[in-house]
């Protein structure tokens, strides 16, 4: 049996009549980077939202770490260790970039002086440490991107949900992207990436699934899904 | 670990924040002193009284607002209720005036305690809401039997204690809402606050408990104003539900915080003395003009200065942000 550090069980999520995600099922592995592809619409921010308690889901179970967390407040799925990225990066704008890394450790039995060493250390390796006294407003669209990874990094969370963290980000930055995702992987951290770019997800991940229309059509090792017949006619038509 | 930095920005950093906590010691400190002189030097008691209040005011406002987005236009409410809390406390209830102020504070809190869930609405809904409660106890108030509430005609204290001791019970207060919002300000709550502000689905998910936090800004908010009503009562000896639930009280406290800058903790204090002492100025040399001219000096400075004096100055020269609580 996989030890699993996130499972997600039948779920459903209906805006009205549409049904965004129906009876999705899949598994992220303890210390494997999960990818999850598919066209716009297909349900993957939507998925990623009602794992982390965003939406509220309509059916089935999300279960982190081994406790049942469907429906759960997001700040209490939270502190279960699951960490999260955005589509369009969520900073804090009238924040410094020191406050902001300071946001997922308010509850941290920590000094503020020794968390404010580890923001700048977290800063540091995304390099962004010489702005750590500007506002997140001051940041161009990848320099957020790059915060948001540094907030992650600062949260030091075991599962990470990681939205579109390529999208809009130059080649230099999302190398420093990938290196930090990877190197977190070595430190045992499991993921759940969505991602457009099938190149940099080919690469990150272990297992990938495909989202079409609200529901997985393909599962498995990025071999199986890149000559999986049904996942290049989702992707590329008849 | 290899850091980029070099130590001379270490140490500006850290000389950065002792000539932010001296700046800001330093000045509360001078205007303190001045505020406290002035019975003394006979000066204008009413003046200087009014300028602590609005200070008081606006900084019990930017706890909720400033910190957490939250704009309640009932705000007045809190004031005028710590006001009645008080009239009803002396007068119904014989309690000593010194008494009924801390009063008026539990009462203030009380009510912002059961008026609480309308923070599940947001931006203009919580807006509209909250001017609706303050409406309901101004009207409330004034249907109630004249021997508690005095009716629409109001209570007349009359003179409870020497004018000085209302005057310092509002110092008094004033300090304890400056010291509050400095703490604010370097607390955690204070950054989980402004995180709200931001983005509260952000916040939440990076593990604030939004719904808390905001609780804790939402009664810090309700009790200072809940204060000065009280002690306005007091120094001027008469209430009624008109001007305790003036919606000008809200508009103005809004003005002024929003004049030095919502979100942080010098931005209040700046806009209500800027504004006050130009109010004040303009009244003496233009008494028929008052209105208008200090009218078009804030639509001015709304258009010019959006996020207020501080808050714009520290936009210009983000360097200054390092000096600026």
């Amino acid at each position: 049996m996989t030890d699993a550090i996130l499972s997600v069980d039948g779920l459903v999520k209906r805006f009205g009549g549409l049904v965004a995600v129906n009876e999705v099922s899949f598994d992220v592995p303890r210390g494997l980077i999960v990818g999850l592809i598919g066209i716009n619409g297909a349900g993957k921010t939507t998925l990623m939202n009602c794992v982390n308690g965003i939406y509220h889901s309509d059916g089935g179970r999300v279960v982190v770490d081994g406790h049942d967390m469907t429906n759960h407040k997001p700040h209490e799925i939270a502190s279960l260790g699951v960490g999260r990225t955005f589509q369009i990066p969520r900073i804090f704008h009238r924040m410094t970039l020191i406050e902001n890394l300071m946001v997922p450790v308010l509850g941290s039995e920590k000094s503020d002086a020794e968390l404010t060493d580890m923001a700048e250390a977290c800063l540091d390796r995304v390099d962004l440490y010489p702005l750590r006294g500007n506002n997140g407003e001051e940041l161009s669209g990848g320099q957020q991107k790059l915060l948001e990874l540094a907030r992650v990094l600062m949260f030091d969370p075991a599962l990470i949900l990681l939205d579109e963290p390529f999208a809009g980000v130059n080649p230099s930055l999302c190398r420093i992207m990938i290196q930090q995702i990877e190197k977190m992987k070595q430190d045992g951290k499991s993921f759940l990436l969505v991602s457009h770019d099938l190149t940099s997800i080919y690469r990150l991940s272990d297992q990938i699934s495909v989202l079409n229309q609200g529901e997985i059509i393909a599962s498995g090792t990025v071999e199986t899904i890149q000559s999986d017949p049904a996942v290049i006619e989702a992707y590329l038509g008849n | 670990m290899q850091r980029s930095s070099s130590p001379e920005i270490e140490i500006d950093t850290r000389r950065a924040d002792t000539v932010r906590r001296t700046l800001w010691y330093g000045l509360v400190v001078v205007i303190l002193i001045w505020c406290a002189v002035i019975p003394v030097f006979d000066g204008n008691l009413s003046l200087y009284f009014a300028m602590m209040m609005w200070v008081t005011l606006a900084t019990g406002l930017n706890f909720i607002a400033g910190f957490t987005g939250y704009m309640p236009f009932g705000y007045v409410a809190f004031y005028g209720i710590g006001a009645y809390a008080t009239g009803i406390a002396v007068k119904v209830l014989g309690m000593s005036v010194y008494l009924a102020i801390p009063f008026a504070g539990v009462v203030g809190v009380l009510f912002g305690l059961l008026i609480a869930p309308t923070l599940r609405l947001s931006g203009i809904y919580f807006a509209i809401v909250s001017l609706s409660l303050a409406i309901i106890c101004q009207r409330a108030i004034a249907l109630m039997p004249e021997e508690v509430t005095g009716g629409s005609l109001g209570l007349n204290l009359g003179v409870v204690t020497v004018r000085e001791h209302g005057y310092y019970a509002m110092l008094l207060i004033l300090v304890a809402a400056l010291l509050t919002a400095s703490w604010l300000a370097r607390s955690r709550l204070g950054k989980a606050l402004k995180a709200i502000r931001d983005d509260a689905e952000a916040a939440e998910a990076l593990g604030v408990n939004v719904t808390r936090s905001r609780l804790y800004a939402w009664l810090l908010a309700t009790l200072f104003p809940a204060l000065a009503g009280g002690t306005q009562a007091w120094f001027t000896g008469a209430l009624d539900p008109q001007t305790a639930f003036d919606v000008l009280v809200t508009a103005k406290t809004v003005i002024y915080a929003m004049a030095g800058g919502l979100g942080t903790v010098l931005g209040p204090l700046v806009g209500t003395v800027v504004l006050v002492w130009v109010d004040e100025l303009i009244w003496r040399a233009f008494p028929v003009l008052n209105n208008f001219l200090l009218g078009a000096i804030i639509a001015a400075l709304i258009l010019f200065a959006p996020r207020g004096l501080i808050g714009s100055l520290t936009r210009r020269y983000p360097r200054l942000r390092r000096y600026i609580m």
